[in-house]
């Protein structure tokens, strides 16, 4: 375990050496969230209910989807596509570790530090603008909320690191990883707008796939408009993806890993 | 058994062939011609342990290939590979505990972060206790001469100095069997002599299994008692360092130092010229014919000096890969 924790410190540091660079990370993201918050004040101007979503509501799941954001779909796993083709791999496949625990303790130090600013950024603007969350009543909510968040960390990370695994076979990985993470995956996600705005026949494909239970499920969850035994339906199909897509990576390292030249050096 | 155990190791690749150029460029798109590329070829050879083995052929040849199917990074194509009883390409963990791969073109240093914070990192990794850990490290330090630059950011470093980091990082650990891929690139002289001594004085204390390969005949004459040839991915030559000169050379040199002027032309009449610059000359002579030559040159020119020696395993080596014995 401790080689994990000095990893996370040696990550940590990593981030802090440029200063810079820290800071215009933290006003980018500050303005993502900026931008869709106005986007939707403006939308609902003085009305109070659209779309089936009340303000507040809208409000909450636009802030969750920044806070999911900062939790579920950061992720460091993308380091691997460039690793494979530059062959940087080679220093972490050759050190006694598990690589996906690599990536994931990676992963995670890059969440906390997401969190934590992005927490501090999103108490900030509310309370300038003093606009009201919704939070949920019954604990029950509370726990079927974790569930799934720990459920979506895992499924996002296994998605993240199966397109970087491409990378064996292909060069074009900058090609995979626009198609998929930013179009089909933020999109069928729903990180950029509730998913039942969407017209009916789309959603029901759209909830086919693994891509809601990222960021959608979980704030219908939060709103409580998913509740029950829904929710708990939801939980287990998210979960059953999951084991999905951790057997299709596993899948593909060892298929990839056969392929991997090892270049330079 | 063998510590490391290497029988009819194959790795071919497949690469495609791109025409050079923007045309080649949207060619390759719609189709790709692949050749296959037989990196290593058919080799078998076996390491006990403690030995220090050196690795040498020209560019391409496939010496860094069978390091890094020893070092489980690739997966051979075919064959039978061994170290330490594990099957590299397996990767378990304590296998690679155990080993070490130290290529002077790629660093296994964080970039961003100064060398010490590697070093903690592979404390923990390879689960190095405190004491040996501080221990290993003084050692290093000192030997190495390095104080100075372990707060330093690597990127920061001269080659020189990152090299000799690398060395640090892979060695605190006390690994058993070490691959060294170019150990001494960009090294200065008085560096490239003390990294060898530590090499084989690492080899010594530890026992550690060493296979080192070189561009510098210097390292791996001044290390290596045996030595691999590679050579356009088949291994060419497997013995003592010493056998090459009686295996791939029969003949010697004779030097000698004119006291005055010789016409070249007549030089040239008693054995066939190496090397001539007034006064030193150098003759290549057959090793049967070395007592007449030699009485004839006595007999004939006038000499002050005389030596007969070996030719240069440089030399040979050349020799052997542009294709001809050594004359």
């Amino acid at each position: 375990m401790s080689k994990y924790f000095q990893l996370a410190k040696i990550t940590f540091e990593e981030y802090l050496a440029y200063r810079l660079n820290f800071i215009l990370w933290r006003f980018r993201s500050l303005i993502t969230f900026l931008t869709p918050f106005f986007f939707w004040l403006a939308i609902y101007g003085g009305q109070e209910e659209l779309l089936g979503y009340q303000k507040t509501q809208m409000i909450t799941y636009v802030v969750g989807v920044v806070f999911l954001r900062s939790i579920i779909l950061a992720s460091r796993s993308t380091d691997l596509a460039g690793q494979i083709r530059s062959g940087e791999l080679t220093k972490i496949i050759i050190a006694p570790w598990e690589v996906f625990s690599y990536y994931f303790t990676r992963d995670v130090v890059d969440k906390v530090l997401n969190v934590f600013f992005a927490v501090l950024e999103m108490a900030t603007v509310l309370l300038v603008f003093e606009f009201p969350l919704y939070f949920p009543k019954n604990l029950e909510t509370y726990l079927y909320f974790f569930l799934i968040i720990v459920l979506a960390i895992f499924l996002y990370f296994f998605l993240s690191l199966i397109i970087s695994l491409t990378g064996f076979w292909t060069e074009d990985v900058w090609a995979t990883r626009w198609l998929f993470g930013i179009i089909f995956l933020e999109f069928f996600a729903g990180a950029f707008f509730p998913l039942d705005i969407l017209p009916f026949w789309l959603q029901k494909i759209i909830y086919l796939t693994p891509f809601p239970y990222l960021v959608f499920y979980p704030l219908k969850i939060w709103l409580g408009q998913i509740s029950g035994l829904m929710a708990i339906k939801a939980i287990l199909i998210c979960f059953g993806w999951l084991g999905f897509f951790y057997w299709l990576t596993r899948f593909l390292w060892q298929k990839g890993i056969k392929n991997y030249g090892a270049y330079g050096g | 058994m063998a510590l490391i155990e290497v029988r009819n190791l194959k790795k071919y690749y497949q690469v495609y062939q791109k025409e050079p150029g923007l045309k080649g460029s949207i060619k390759s798109l719609f189709s790709r011609k692949y050749e296959e590329v037989k990196a290593v070829d058919d080799i078998s050879f076996n390491i006990e342990e403690g030995e220090l083995v050196g690795f040498i052929g020209p560019n391409g040849a496939g010496k860094t290939t069978v390091l890094k199917c020893l070092s489980g990074l690739l997966y051979p194509t075919s064959g039978f590979v061994s170290v330490l009883g594990f099957s590299p390409s397996q990767r378990k963990i304590d296998f690679l505990r155990q080993i070490s791969l130290i290529m002077g073109q790629k660093s296994q240093l964080w970039w961003d972060l100064p060398p010490l914070e590697t070093f903690k990192l592979n404390k923990e990794i390879y689960e190095v206790s405190n004491e040996e850990y501080q221990r290993n490290l003084r050692k290093l330090v000192n030997l190495l001469e390095v104080e100075d630059i372990l707060k330093v950011q690597v990127r920061k470093l001269s080659l020189g100095q990152r090299m000799k980091c690398e060395l640090i990082a892979a060695l605190l650990y006390s690994p058993k069997v070490i691959f060294l891929d170019e150990p001494t690139i960009g090294l200065d002289v008085v560096m490239q002599k003390k990294i060898r001594d530590f090499i084989k004085e690492y080899n010594q204390r530890y026992k550690a299994t060493i296979i080192l390969t070189s561009h510098y005949m210097g390292d791996v004459k001044e290390l290596c008692r045996r030595v691999i040839i590679i050579d356009k991915g088949k291994l060419v030559f497997d013995n003592q360092l010493s056998e090459i000169t009686q295996k791939y050379s029969n003949h010697k040199l004779i030097s000698v130092i004119l006291t005055r002027k010789i016409d070249p032309k007549f030089l040239g009449s008693i054995a066939k010229i190496k090397e001539f610059n007034y006064p030193k000359l150098v003759y290549s002579v057959r090793r049967n014919e070395i007592p007449q030559i030699t009485a004839k040159i006595l007999e004939k020119l006038p000499v002050t000096d005389l030596n007969i020696e070996e030719p240069a395993i440089e030399d040979i080596i050349r020799g052997l890969f542009t294709g001809k014995n050594y004359v």
